[in-house]
């Protein structure tokens, strides 16, 4: 079977055989793995980058442990000035987290997750675990050593109009002067 | 209460009352966009009026109610965003009490670089004039009102071109665009539901909320630092047509000392500038971002940090940032 399975990846097979073999394959979680690997094998030695799609049951249990972290990916725009969406800001401040733009480099890139600052019921997330699909390393790297930067924190003073979680958060620190 | 935030909007108030008087329900003017202008911006001021209204810029979106009720030259204002958790801004004139029901707080501000729609014009059509030219486009019926729309053409590239649907018996702004150079829309403010006129009452502009609180947290800060104070910072190199209203010193997060802000505006358009200590690590490099209207444009001075935020386009906010200075 495992033969098989290689003949159809390599293109090898009749059209009648192949709609077989297609069939046995999914038939066992065995010959899915195989699959699997067979297609990861390919890909290494094509040197792209390895398959999302079906991955082995250890790593998806690994991934469902992980904390889902509320935090924009990495962007990084070729450009002499870099532009990234004040959305990504706007978008973040929505779920209660605040959103961060960070500088390096004359680079301005969206926040990487360590310094999420979160506020209101999600605070705690545990922020310093890097997205499903963004590289750590380089996302540590920019949180490590860059200045930050919010944007929504102008905005807000410009159009003289704080978001609720502001004074809510305010008020369970320090109550302001009773009227 | 009763001090001037700036000396710029102070000298533009009288014009603003003779517009009134001029203007307020008059009939329909003929064909001179500059009067459709200034009814519009009157309306705004002088009708009553009660609706919900779509905000657009960029990625963002938002729904706000407003009710609107003008007594002489006073005017009366309740703005609740339909959005997120309960809060509301109750406006007398310049005076804005902000609502935060949840938080049991009531922020108390006056209105320096606020805009809310309709009132998108901060200086009488005339000063508008100078910046940008208006010119009358089609008549269109929008939710049920007659209206016309008057489109503003920017004299130079320093600012974005607006149009706005004015109602034709009352002059109120139904609907307004902003474009871009490629006259793609990047904001856009529509009423989607609105009475204007006698069937507004007083009592629909006071606050819905502070009767459920029964002792309210007052934050009087901002009012405070709306007064405005000499930052000793200046713009040497303003963009033509915009005017400085007023500079102030504002707390913001995060920072050991308050921020310095300085308020620009052409009277449709405006661009706050904040100057505050490049703290360690400092930023080396320019940056900028852009969403809708909304463009922001960071210019490190050594220990200084000076950001740009206003609805212009991207070279303005740089001419303005690159041009800060110490005052003499």
């Amino acid at each position: 079977m495992t033969q098989d399975i290689s003949s159809l990846m390599d293109g090898e097979l009749e059209a009648h055989e192949a709609g077989r073999v297609v069939q046995a394959c999914c038939a066992s979680e065995d010959q899915k793995r195989t699959w699997y690997v067979y297609h990861v094998i390919g890909d290494a030695i094509r040197g792209q980058a390895l398959r999302r799609a079906e991955m082995p049951e250890r790593i998806l249990a690994a991934l469902r442990e992980q904390p889902t972290v509320l935090a924009p990916r990495r962007r990084v725009v070729e450009a002499s000035i870099t532009r990234i969406a004040l959305a990504a800001a706007a978008s973040v401040v929505t779920v209660g987290v605040v959103g961060w733009l960070g500088l390096q480099g004359g680079q301005l890139r969206t926040a990487p997750p360590a310094i999420a600052k979160a506020a209101g019921p999600v605070t705690n997330v545990a922020a310093n675990v890097p997205a499903p699909g963004v590289p750590a390393a380089g996302t540590m790297e920019v949180s490590s050593n860059q200045p930050v930067l919010n944007v929504q924190d102008y905005l807000t003073v410009h159009r003289q109009m704080p978001s609720p979680e502001f004074y809510r958060q305010v008020s369970n620190q320090a109550p302001a002067t009773a009227r | 209460m009763s001090a001037p935030v700036s000396p710029a909007r102070w000298r533009w108030l009288p014009a603003l009352a003779l517009g009134a008087a001029c203007t307020a329900l008059a009939a329909p003017p003929g064909n001179d966009p500059l009067e459709w202008l200034q009814r519009a911006a009157q309306a705004a001021r002088s009708a009553s009026y009660s609706g919900t209204y779509a905000h657009s810029n960029g990625d963002r979106a938002s729904v706000i109610r407003i009710t609107h009720v003008a007594v002489g030259n006073d005017e009366q204002e309740r703005i609740e965003p339909l959005d997120g958790p309960p809060h509301e801004i109750v406006r007398h004139n310049d005076d804005m009490f902000c609502y935060f029901p949840d938080a049991k707080t009531v922020r108390l501000d006056r209105r320096v670089s606020a805009r809310f729609f309709p009132a998108i014009f901060s200086a009488p059509a005339s000063t508008v004039a100078a910046s940008y030219v208006p010119s009358l486009g089609k008549t269109e019926n929008v939710i049920g009102y007659d209206c016309q729309w008057i489109q503003l053409q920017p004299k130079d590239a320093l600012r974005y071109p607006q149009s706005i649907c004015s109602e034709v018996n009352t002059g109120l702004i139904i609907r307004s665009k902003t474009f871009n150079a490629q006259r793609q829309v990047i904001e856009q403010y529509t009423f989607t539901e609105l009475r204007i006129g006698q069937a507004v009452p007083k009592s629909d502009v006071k606050s819905t909320f502070e009767a459920r609180v029964k002792r309210w947290f007052t934050d009087t800060r901002p009012r405070d630092e709306s007064k405005g104070v000499q930052t000793g910072w200046a713009v040497n190199d303003p963009p033509a047509g915009f005017q400085k209203v007023t500079e102030l010193h504002r707390t913001m997060p995060g920072r050991p000392a308050p921020v310095s802000q300085i308020v620009f505006s052409d009277g449709v358009a405006s661009i706050s500038v904040f100057v505050e200590a490049n703290s360690a690590p400092p930023r080396t490099a320019e940056a900028s971002s852009e969403d809708g209207t909304t463009t922001f444009f960071v210019h490190p001075m050594g220990d200084t940090l000076v950001s740009v935020l206003g609805e212009v386009p991207l070279a303005t906010a740089q001419q303005v940032a690159r041009s800060v200075a110490r005052r003499p």
